[in-house]
């Protein structure tokens, strides 16, 4: 019966993406129009797509991940809409295309299980980093790299006669073939990791041979720090290592390594790098710089004071005028139209989507399953608390997207297949 | 094995608690003070997007108006179908670059109080009229008309008025800009354009910036000589060719070069009607500075002139900076060196001289109406300084009668008027002279008739160039405006 009750919230969530579209355009004078009706059909399709894959292949998937799914990609796409129609209509297919590529992963791993992932991990390991450096292509070849807001992670190909080009965020992709790896990889050494010490002096450090993953971690962390100009992405991909170390093996030593070592790096881009600097110093005065650097922290913080307790509405607010609103300050627009009540739902729901995630990793029996349950929730934990932190100014501001909610393909795509891995290791556990 | 994936479902939940609290203070307790930051472009966009009351000429020509937008009723746009012509005076709202001119001054008059505000409820309890109020301006467009036209092409100024009450009957300022194109939030790139062209056509060069106001500071160092009993129009002053100027190694001309009179003597009348440097060089050092800081703040110098913009105030040194410098104070009294002047405060010269020496608070707000039409509060001539003596001005106004008709303002003369004026050169190092004319016009008016000071500043030549003079290119664009606004 749970997938007939998932059956009913995405149901729910479709019909609240729609009438929210509707009122957009209400709000904006209009009638409605073809919008609502492809918006019901696009969120209909994506995660009716996800849910038949679930009752078809993983029939005993935990129930709360597609609903919770369903709420964020219905309140970011309405903003999407209200923020820029053309963008939502392109994002309606890449919401399509993101739940199909879901339902068909649960579909490719419907007989022999999220385990066959473990066999391949060198060749996740290998992908992800070629993903992660395509952007770096020079950009007189057909598959370029391309600098969006002075950070490269983007890349374009160029469609002959004259399509226009295609572009994506191979770094989105990345990360999830990259929590596989470290998944697999931890799997089979966290027993040796966890056990096997060494004295120095009063400290109790692991093997050295077995701290190679945390400088790998460091290293590529650093390297897209500094080729890609990227401080979200880094921190993001350092904090999944040291995270999975951190459940794998339960060592203090990892977390505190990679606290030294992230204050290291951190006060290393500090001294070497401009944009981080003025990065910085927005963080801690906004108004300093209010022209220049501070402009789009001030921005979101006028949108978000402006929203103050149940917002203008959906439609009545001025959220077009934050710089990047439909990607990396989706929260601060949701904020502005929704008020501090659309905050706390929005906060709320990724809490919820997080709890839900570790449910499925403490549950796990199998280490594999286990690691990768608790790392693709800490993507998603991390990554929405990174961006949001940045609006609010809990933390420096990086240039992320929030996941589910933002626009973005390459970002849809990435959170669909959470999701749908999510549910197949769960189900894995049930039977 | 769980314990570390605990600890950090606990640390994330954490942080999402962090979330929700730092959320809830940013919208909650310091929600109103970012929602009303002067800087939040919601507030101007809102503003922006008001009903205002409309803006018209003296003579009923629409300035600015609101118009209700098709798609929402609720929000109007502003149009201003004279574009350029009264841009520097009204202003504008805009989303983007704030506001500016009367649209800012006057905004409690223009906007609508129709609104939840508290004073906005109290206000339609208490039965006030909650719709805009509209301004009827002192100006009048054939004149600003005609002063824009002869600007075309120049960077200058040119502010008229009427001396008796100190209503501007037109302020023009060049070049323009079209304040159409600086209101919605797609004006950035045309308000950057603006705001980086050399020409500076966002300043308001009428109130907003000073220049070396040349020969027509005569009239001031005329008036302190007056005042002071040193000299009248009939006193002889040597007539050289080159005035050495005491303790320097440089020497005082006229202007082409040449003598003033027959090189043996002239009077300060004669002087004055040919704008002799060497004359004024020589009276200048024996006024003294403190005579003349005290004349040029007579008529306003170093203060703020009141207004309904705000206006720089025009500058002349301290006294006690220049009394013991001769060569100072001698290029003080003919308008260069330290002296700095705004086309407004040279036009109440040339007002003062023109009003008994009595100088009115000019104004360009004539009354403020309600939306049915009716006057609700008119503006009345208030008196701001005297500034000279009735016989003093009585003199200077003969002796710039004199100018026009027989000296270097005799390009500014109009059949049948009595023109009264004075020009400028002001030299500037390495640039073009500015070209001004002050004056009015007519000289001693029969009761009941019309009267209009002005003054007009031309930077760096206006077409002419370096070849221009105050007489050649300034005063007749003079002429032009008196027989606009007297025939």
């Amino acid at each position: 019966m749970t997938r007939n009750t998932e059956a009913v919230f995405i149901l729910a969530g479709t019909v609240l993406a729609s009438v929210g579209v509707a009122m957009v355009q209400f709000a904006g004078g209009g009638w409605l129009d073809a919008d609502v009706a492809l918006t019901f059909i696009s969120f209909a399709l994506a995660f009716g797509a996800l849910h038949i894959s679930f009752r078809l292949w993983a029939p005993n998937a935990n129930p709360l991940i597609l609903p919770i799914a369903t709420f964020l990609a219905a309140i970011g796409s309405i903003e999407v809409f209200r923020l820029d129609p053309d963008l939502a209509a392109l994002q309606r297919w890449w919401l399509v295309l993101a739940g199909v590529a879901g339902g068909s992963l649960v579909w490719l791993l419907r007989s022999s299980g999220v385990a066959v992932l473990r066999r391949y991990r060198y060749l996740f390991l290998a992908s992800a980093m070629v993903l992660l450096l395509l952007p770096l292509l020079p950009d007189a070849w057909p598959i370029h790299g391309a600098t969006v807001n002075g950070s490269r992670l983007w890349v374009r190909i160029d469609l002959p006669f004259g399509v226009r080009a295609l572009s994506f965020q191979p770094g989105e992709i990345a990360k999830v073939l990259l929590t596989v790896f470290l998944a697999s990889y931890l799997a089979d050494r966290s027993e040796a990791m966890s056990t096997v010490s060494r004295k120095f002096g009063p400290f109790s450090i692991p093997e050295p041979r077995h701290l190679g993953p945390v400088m790998v971690a460091a290293g590529v962390a650093f390297a897209v720090l500094v080729y890609q100009r990227d401080l979200g992405a880094s921190l993001l991909l350092f904090g999944l290592f040291i995270g999975m170390l951190y459940a794998a093996t339960g060592r203090g030593f990892y977390l505190g390594a990679g606290i030294v070592l992230t204050t290291a790096a951190g006060v290393a881009a500090y001294t070497m790098f401009s944009h981080v600097r003025v990065r910085i110093s927005a963080w801690i005065d906004p108004f300093a710089d209010y022209t220049g650097a501070g402009y789009q922290t001030a921005q979101g913080l006028f949108a978000m004071g402006s929203g103050s307790l149940t917002g203008s509405g959906l439609g009545l607010g001025r959220p077009d005028l934050i710089p990047a609103a439909a990607t990396d300050f989706m929260f601060a627009a949701v904020a502005e139209e929704l008020g501090l009540a659309g905050s706390i739902a929005v906060i709320t729901a990724y809490a919820f989507l997080v709890a839900v995630g570790f449910g499925i990793a403490l549950r796990s029996r199998d280490r594999f399953r286990k690691y990768l349950a608790a790392g693709l929730t800490i993507l998603i934990g991390l990554q929405s608390f990174l961006i949001i932190a940045g609006i609010v100014r809990l933390f420096p501001l990086t240039g992320i997207t929030l996941p589910f909610m933002s626009y973005g393909g390459s970002s849809l795509l990435a959170s669909a297949l959470i999701a749908a891995l999510l549910g197949r290791i769960s189900h894995e556990e049930r039977t | 094995m769980n314990t570390p994936v605990r600890r950090i479902v606990w640390a994330l939940l954490a942080g999402f608690l962090a979330l929700i609290l730092a959320t809830t203070w940013i919208q909650a307790v310091a929600g109103p003070g970012y929602r009303d930051d002067p800087r939040n472009p919601r507030l101007s966009a809102w503003r922006v997007g008001r009903e205002r009351g409309a803006i018209i000429t003296d003579d009923a020509v629409v300035i600015g108006h609101s118009d209700p937008n098709p798609e929402d009723p609720q929000t109007f746009t502003r149009v201003y179908p004279t574009i350029d012509r009264y841009a520097h005076t009204v202003g504008y709202v805009s989303v983007l670059f704030g506001s500016r001119g009367l649209e800012r001054t006057r905004e409690r008059d223009l906007v609508s109080h129709r609104d939840s505000t508290i004073s906005g409820v109290l206000n339609a309890v208490l039965g006030g009229d909650p719709r805009p109020r509209g301004l009827r301006l002192t100006f009048d467009d054939a004149l600003q008309q005609a002063a824009a036209e002869a600007l075309q092409g120049s960077r200058g100024s040119i502010i008229a008025l009427d001396p008796a009450t100190g209503a501007v009957l037109a302020s023009v300022s060049t070049p323009g800009f079209d304040p159409n194109s600086l209101i919605g939030s797609d004006a950035g790139p045309a308000g950057k354009a603006l705001e980086e062209d050399p020409d500076i056509p966002l300043l308001h060069r009428t109130i907003a910036t000073t220049y070396p106001p040349g020969s027509t500071f005569k009239v001031i160092t005329t008036a302190a000589a007056l005042e002071t009993g040193i000299a009248g129009p009939a006193t002889e002053f040597a007539d050289p060719e080159a005035l050495e100027l005491p303790g320097t190694s440089s020497t005082i001309h006229n202007y082409d070069d040449g003598l003033c009179g027959d090189g043996e003597s002239v009077t300060l009348a004669e002087a004055f009607v040919l704008s002799c440097n060497t004359t004024f060089a020589a009276l200048g050092m024996q006024v003294g500075a403190e005579a003349l800081t005290e004349t040029a703040e007579a008529f306003g110098f170093n203060q703020e002139i009141p207004y309904d913009l705000p206006v720089l105030a025009s500058s002349m040194p301290e006294a006690a900076d220049f009394y013991d410098d001769p060569a100072a104070t001698a290029q003080n009294a003919l308008g260069q060196r330290d002296v700095r002047a705004t086309p407004i405060q040279m036009a109440l010269v040339a007002a003062a001289v023109a009003n008994e020496g009595n100088i009115m608070i000019p104004y360009v707000v004539g009354d403020v109406f309600t939306h049915d039409g009716k006057i609700e509060s008119e503006t009345e001539p208030v008196l701001w300084r005297r500034a000279i003596s009735p016989a003093t001005a009585a003199i200077l106004s003969d002796l710039m009668e004199q100018v026009v008709l027989s000296g270097t303002g005799h390009n500014a003369a109009v059949p049948g008027i009595r023109v009264a004026g004075k020009t400028g050169t002001a030299e500037v190092t390495g640039a073009s002279p500015h070209v001004w004319f002050i004056g009015f016009a007519p000289v001693d008016p029969e009761p009941g008739e019309r009267q209009i000071a002005l003054a007009i500043v031309l930077e760096d030549g206006g077409p002419a160039g370096e070849t221009a003079s105050g007489g050649s290119v300034a005063a007749p664009i003079a002429a032009k405006l008196f027989e606009t606004y007297l025939k």
